[in-house]
């Protein structure tokens, strides 16, 4: 009994937050405090998750959303001075715009779940252990298993991670051999033998 | 009061609207940002919410089986991969033109 009413109480506590916080995600012009308020409103999804007895979703989301992502995020912010350079003012057109569209696709989705009658089974209080379920599901190579989708998200990442690397490395000009020398064009030179290197950094000889 | 809250919990037709209300959030942030980096945390927002519309039928519609859970473990998986590329994509583009401004990234328009 007091556990059903504190889950109703956290549930409508978190999703008020969740909205506030989604909503200075996309509104904030200083995109490092959207960067922030994004972090918050993922910690709130993982509580969400345990609301819905999804205790290992709520596990890997605090640890790929908000250790991860959001921190790339913000390092990208940075990087890209976004925060000085950008602020990010949408004119009052496109604002209306966006938010014309978003209020229809929001009404329209409701009213289809509103008028759709799901068959739901009774509540079945599951204080299942869906953890080990989620990994004998995960690794089970029958007709039900996900090996294979498992195995091929390892391969995503993996691509994923190497595409990362080549596409935000330093390429060099045309007419220069790569080096991993360093990331300011004269140390990328000092780094190759002096045969090698550019004719218009070699030095004249004495 | 107790008992009132204890009877009036969160249903199906809740948690539904309440990720509703959060991917129609996202889609606001993602056609008004004009910074790609501001973008990309919009997807990210709609991404969780289609994650957790999945968890949340899992648990009320099929609350014996784990399917949608895995969903939403791909789905963090796949978001992972895209906001890396995404990302390097945009400091690639950063050092080529000092700006990540979608609306001057127009050289392929016809």
């Amino acid at each position: 009994m007091i556990e059903q009413a504190m889950a109703t109480v956290l549930f409508y506590g978190f999703a008020a937050a969740a909205m506030v916080l989604a909503l200075a995600v996309t509104i904030s012009c200083n995109l490092l405090r959207a960067a922030v308020c994004l972090m918050g409103v993922l910690s709130i999804q993982a509580a969400f998750y345990i609301l819905l007895a999804a205790d290992f979703l709520a596990g890997v989301q605090v640890l790929v959303y908000v250790g991860g992502i959001v921190v790339v995020i913000a390092f990208v912010v940075t990087l890209t001075r976004s925060s000085q350079l950008l602020m990010d003012h949408p004119s009052p057109l496109r604002m209306l715009l966006a938010i014309a569209v978003a209020a229809g696709f929001a009404g329209v989705s409701i009213a289809a779940l509103w008028m759709s009658a799901f068959h739901q089974p009774g509540m079945a209080h599951s204080t299942m252990d869906s953890t080990r379920a989620i990994g004998m599901a995960l690794l089970d190579t029958g007709g039900s298993g996900y090996v294979l989708p498992f195995e091929v998200i390892s391969v995503l990442l993996l691509a994923a991670m190497i595409g990362g690397i080549v596409i935000a490395r330093k390429t060099p000009p045309p007419d220069q051999p790569f080096t991993s020398g360093g990331d300011r064009p004269g140390e990328a030179d000092a780094a190759l033998p002096k045969s090698q290197r550019p004719l218009r950094d070699r030095r004249a000889p004495q | 009061m107790i008992q009132y809250l204890a009877s009036h919990g969160p249903g199906l037709i809740h948690w539904l609207i309440l990720s509703n209300v959060l991917f129609a959030i996202g889609i606001y942030g993602l056609l008004s940002r004009r910074n790609a980096i501001g973008i990309l945390m919009a997807v990210e927002l709609m991404l969780n919410s289609a994650a957790m519309n999945a968890v949340v039928f899992n648990r009320f519609l099929a609350p014996k089986s784990v399917d949608g859970e895995i969903l939403a473990l791909f789905v963090i998986a796949v978001a992972a991969a895209e906001a890396v590329v995404a990302l390097a994509i945009f400091v690639a583009l950063f050092r080529d033109r000092s700006s990540i401004d979608v609306n001057r990234m127009d050289s392929m328009k016809g």
